[in-house]
């Protein structure tokens, strides 16, 4: 493929269009070089998945313990040298040594994940992982981070130990998971210490089938594949459950990655020949009828009108459309949060219950981040087709005014082969999820910082000694009620800063949004329009030839034709 | 006359003035052994800690979901199964005892039956009735409702013990209705086990070192404090397996340890590998788990223990389970009589209209009695709502019974301490915070309640002198 790209740039240059070469050559790079795909790894705490990651990786620097538990996601990705660093507003490098210390979040400072770059072959091969904190917790606001982490990976592995089969709040989980990442696999983890995996695994299996999700099951032993990896005992590794699992990820997540790149490529490619050849073909139609000039001589005024065409302002209305929603989406959500939040503060003393209070808080104002920028990915996805379908349409009918080409079939392509189907998906293929939400799982960072109240001092000695039994109790349920006022108050100016940072973040993502779509629908409109002119030139002066000149000169694009042909099939 | 003929006396009447079946039920119960229920996700190993606390392999156990129907394990004269219907009549079972495992012919569909009753002769059982629960956070929601509704709405058992794998949400929201249903929630009548403690960390030999590390964890977590004050490291396979490991058994681990060390060391690298090619092993394996075998291998290859009576003494020794036995007789036998006199006594208030002279009788109970005085200063102290500083809250948490109701445990005196000296001490001192003017009005009503403790300490002193 790359060999075609780059034949094609050749013949892009050749005929003097400097701006398709450049769009291959990006197309190239992106080929060669892709993007990590992310697979995420959640699941309940204590089940597993650090060390599931240490073992698939042969690393051990995911800290492992039977008490401490993750409290940073980690991304682990391609890297040489190997390298770590914090990653906060800004990238910190830091030793390997502080790295578990980091992750437990032990180290005190404020991060939002740690990155780690190592020296691994499946790495290197497109893939990075996350190691989430696990939900379930008490403090589970991870969980809803983890959520929207997973709207940005490219697939997900949900860990679950074979100690007993899936729980409730498990199920629950992995729904929200295959909602937002369709390729996820269930790893049933520490096989090696339990007999009865073999049924574990069985009842996962029905459960999932009662529940309409058909996901594959991989019984693993990490215990194994490290001591397999210790003594470089193939039989071990086999028998740890491993090989399928790297199996899986390679074929089912690096290729298909690879298979994306690929189409994509093939669809620039696609594009690019098109417009190649449209000039081609009008030379060659004009060989036979010079009568079809002014066709195209209209074609060509009309397509440099594209580039303020009407997908302009349905890339405007639907901004202000996604804005406007996603805005009030969060405030909505925002909103209930603090109503229920004023409800629970109405039943409890604060003051017992402020420490389950910020838990909750955090929790729901991560879920209603984690939703909202659901919301905004989903929609933007649906306003990138809805600008490529009236683009494409527009483009189209550029060609309607010229007359059908009296030509045989085969040579005459119709236009509208590259604004078909695949002439959408190609536009989509440069617009994934994960530009819109760029640094979207970073977006929830701010939400961690939580606020801690100083209550006033219970009932004080003087009221003790003064005042009577029944002020006493008066005095006391003032001071209840001044309690909650204040933890309401709390609430509305944490929820404020949520709605502050998220908003900012998710405002951000929708200017990146627009200007993405614009930038990449107004480069082809400009590379529409030069092709049309080109055309045109080209028309003009095949129409001015002598007729024998003309049979001459079709002869010789007719091989030109043939190569770009070859090229884009 | 002490809290309980004075509840009875009180339930007689209300039996006699009303004749509700309720009442008639509450009245019974008061002479009925403590009812204790556990509690947990699924999975959590309820079944198999039953097993090991009652030392004998009657709850059946498998590696999927097992226990649907809340079974209750009571003391009788002999083996007889009940079942009683959702309508409220009861009928006998015929029942079969595989591997010990009491497995109950149900003749209808499970959805009709509200609970089984199992009668075992055993010493255990009398003193405390064991209720085994469907696990919380199943997937079949009809099962976990059914221990919601039995623990928390009904009042059904006076204590629970709640098995915990690692702390969940789930566990902490169960345990809030646990006290917030039932009649005045306290932490005085739950006990937390940190289950499965065998599996912890990898089931390597250190396991129970490492659960221990976990469990003072969770005691000293504020919001799980607040629900259960104290959390024990359990490891029920072994205690199950420790009350009734086989001799064939025993030979089975001690052919494996007469192997060579590399052999061993293959052999149990994984379960599946132990289990491989020899059902009698396998078996083994569901018995006692990897760690039981483990530690059992090595056990008998240092020559720790010869024979299986030697091993099936270390297994429980290291299981845990006595030290669970310990901490519910100090928790919860030792305040069994005010524990079921709180259950006795919510089933009035239910029953009766506030304001007749019954239920104002249940009030004179609940505001006279010190023990009930004690339970809720407890339950304050541990909520935090009574505010102390750390090491005077430890010793107020002590004598008020946090830590047993005995006269030694009260006062954290080892063996030999002098009962008479301290408790005058610990009197005198809470004295003086119960007058000082700089106490808080809070302090100063509490302090005067340990006062009372104190003193009651040393009455009980002067009548043995």
């Amino acid at each position: 493929m790359l060999a075609r790209l780059s034949a094609a740039g050749r013949i892009a240059t050749g005929a003097g269009r400097a701006d398709l070469a450049e769009r291959l050559r990006h197309a190239a790079t992106r080929l060669e070089q892709g993007g990590d795909v992310a697979v995420a790894v959640v699941g309940e705490f204590k089940q597993g998945k650090s060390t599931l990651i240490n073992a698939l990786l042969r690393t051990d620097l995911c800290p492992v313990d039977a008490d401490i538990v993750t409290a940073l996601p980690t991304i682990l990705r391609f890297g040489r040298p190997p390298s770590a660093a914090l990653i906060a507003d800004h990238e910190t490098p830091i030793e390997f040594g502080d790295v578990a210390k980091h992750i437990t979040g032990d180290s005190g400072q404020e991060a939002r994940a740690v990155e780690i770059r190592i020296d691994r072959r499946l790495l290197g091969a497109g893939l990075a992982v996350v190691d989430t904190p696990g939900v379930g917790g008490l403090d589970s606001a991870q969980g809803n981070l983890t959520l929207a982490t997973l709207t940005t990976a490219g697939a997900a592995l949900f860990v679950t130990d074979a100690a007993q089969e899936l729980t409730a709040p498990e199920v629950e989980f992995l729904r929200r998971t295959v909602e937002r990442c369709p390729r996820t696999f269930l790893v049933l983890t520490k096989t090696d210490l339990h007999v009865e995996w073999r049924r574990i695994a069985e009842l996962n299996q029905g459960h999932l089938r009662r529940l309409g999700l058909d996901l594959p099951v991989v019984p693993v032993s990490s215990f194994l594949r490290m001591r397999a990896q210790a003594r470089d005992d193939t039989a071990l590794n086999a028998e740890s459950g491993f090989p399928r699992l790297v199996d899986l990820l390679r074929t089912e997540v690096i290729d298909t990655a690879a298979a994306d790149r690929l189409a994509a490529a093939r669809d620039e490619l696609a594009f690019v020949a098109a417009q190649l050849r449209e000039r081609l073909d009008a030379e060659a139609a004009a060989a036979l009828d010079p009568q079809v000039t002014a066709g195209y001589a209209e074609r060509s005024r009309r397509s440099a009108a594209l580039q303020h065409g009407t997908w302009q302002v349905v890339l405007q209305d639907g901004i202000q459309d996604l804005a406007a929603d996603v805005d009030h989406d969060l405030r909505e959500r925002l909103r209930l949060l603090i109503r229920q939040g004023e409800e629970l503060l109405a039943e409890s003393d604060p003051r017992q219950t402020w420490q389950d209070f910020q838990a909750w808080a955090a929790r729901e104002a991560a879920r209603a981040a984690a939703d909202n920028l659901m919301l905004l990915v989903t929609r933007a996805e649906q306003l990138a087709a809805e600008v490529a379908e009236r683009f494409g349409m527009e483009a189209h009918d550029l060609s309607a005014t010229l007359p059908a080409l009296p030509m045989s079939a085969g040579k005459a392509r119709p236009i509208e082969l590259t604004f078909g189907k695949s002439g959408m998906a190609q536009f989509l293929g440069a617009f994934t999820a994960a530009r819109v939400a760029y640094g979207g799982f970073y977006l929830l960072g701010a939400v961690g910082a939580l606020f801690s109240v100083a209550w006033a001092a219970p009932l004080g000695l003087l009221a003790g000694v003064t005042l009577g039994r029944r002020l006493v109790k008066a005095e006391k349920e003032r001071q209840v009620q001044q309690r909650r006022a204040q933890a309401g108050q709390e609430l509305r100016r944490y929820v404020d800063e949520v709605g502050f940072h998220v908003g900012r973040d998710s405002r951000e993502s929708v200017r990146r949004t627009q200007r993405l779509l614009r930038d990449e629908f107004a480069t082809r409109a400009r590379e529409l329009a030069r092709s049309a002119q080109a055309a045109e030139a080209a028309v003009r002066e095949v129409a001015a030839l002598g007729e024998q000149e003309r049979q001459h000169r079709a002869a010789a694009l007719h091989e030109q034709r043939r190569r770009i042909d070859r090229l884009a099939s | 006359m002490n809290l309980l003929a004075r509840t009875r006396a009180l339930l007689d009447q209300a039996v006699a003035a009303t004749a509700d079946q309720r009442l008639i039920q509450a009245r019974r119960r008061l002479d009925e052994p403590l009812r204790v229920a556990i509690a947990g996700k699924l999975k959590a190993g309820k079944s198999t800690l039953l097993n090991a606390l009652i030392g004998e392999e009657l709850a059946p156990t498998d590696a999927g979901e097992c226990t649907r129907i809340v079974t209750w394990y009571a003391d009788g004269p002999s083996y007889a199964v009940t079942s009683y219907l959702r309508d409220g009549t009861g009928e006998a079972r015929p029942f079969a005892r595989h591997d010990g495992a009491v497995r109950i012919d149900l003749g209808r569909p499970a959805e009709q039956v509200d609970r089984l009753e199992v009668r075992v002769p055993s010493a255990r059982l009398r003193r405390h009735t064991l209720i085994d629960t469907p696990g919380i956070e199943s997937l079949s929601a009809d099962v976990s409702a059914r221990t919601h509704t039995f623990v928390n709405d009904h009042g059904q058992a006076d204590a629970v013990i709640y098995l915990l794998r690692h702390l969940h949400g789930g566990d902490v929201r169960f345990l809030e209705a646990f006290h917030g249903g039932g009649g005045g929630g306290t932490s005085v009548n739950a006990v937390g086990v940190l289950s499965r403690a065998d599996e912890i960390g990898g089931c390597r030999l250190d396991a129970m070192t490492a659960a221990e590390r976990v469990a003072d964890r969770y005691t000293t977590d504020e919001r799980l404090r607040r629900l259960c004050p104290v959390v024990v490291p359990v490891a029920g396979l072994l205690g199950a397996a420790g009350a009734t490991l086989r001799e064939g058994e025993f030979r089975l681990l001690a052919q494996v340890a007469a192997r060579p060390m590399d052999d061993i060391v293959e052999l149990l690298l994984t379960a599946d590998r132990f289990a491989a090619g020899s059902e009698q092993r396998r078996r083994l394996l569901t018995r006692v788990g990897l760690f039981g075998v483990r530690l059992s291998t090595r056990l008998i290859r240092e020559g720790v223990v010869t024979d299986a009576a030697g091993l099936a003494a270390a297994l429980t020794e290291r299981s845990g389970i006595t030290r669970l036995r310990e901490v519910l007789s100090a928790h919860l036998e030792g305040r069994a009589e005010v524990l079921k006199a709180r259950s006795a006594l919510a089933t009035l208030d239910e029953r009766l209209p506030p304001g007749s002279p019954l239920a104002a009788g249940a009030e004179e109970i609940r505001a006279g009695a010190h023990e009930f005085v004690e339970l809720r200063l407890l339950h304050e102290l541990r909520s935090g709502r009574l505010t102390l500083a750390d090491d005077r809250r430890a010793e107020m948490d002590r004598l008020l019974g946090g830590s047993g109701g005995g006269a030694r445990e009260r006062l954290g005196l080892p063996e030999d301490g002098d009962v008479g000296e301290a408790a005058r001490a610990a009197q005198a001192k809470w004295q003086r915070l119960a007058e000082h003017p700089l106490s808080n009005r809070d302090l100063r009503t509490a302090a005067r309640a340990v006062t009372r403790t104190a003193e009651g300490i040393l009455a009980g002193q002067n009548q043995q002198g």
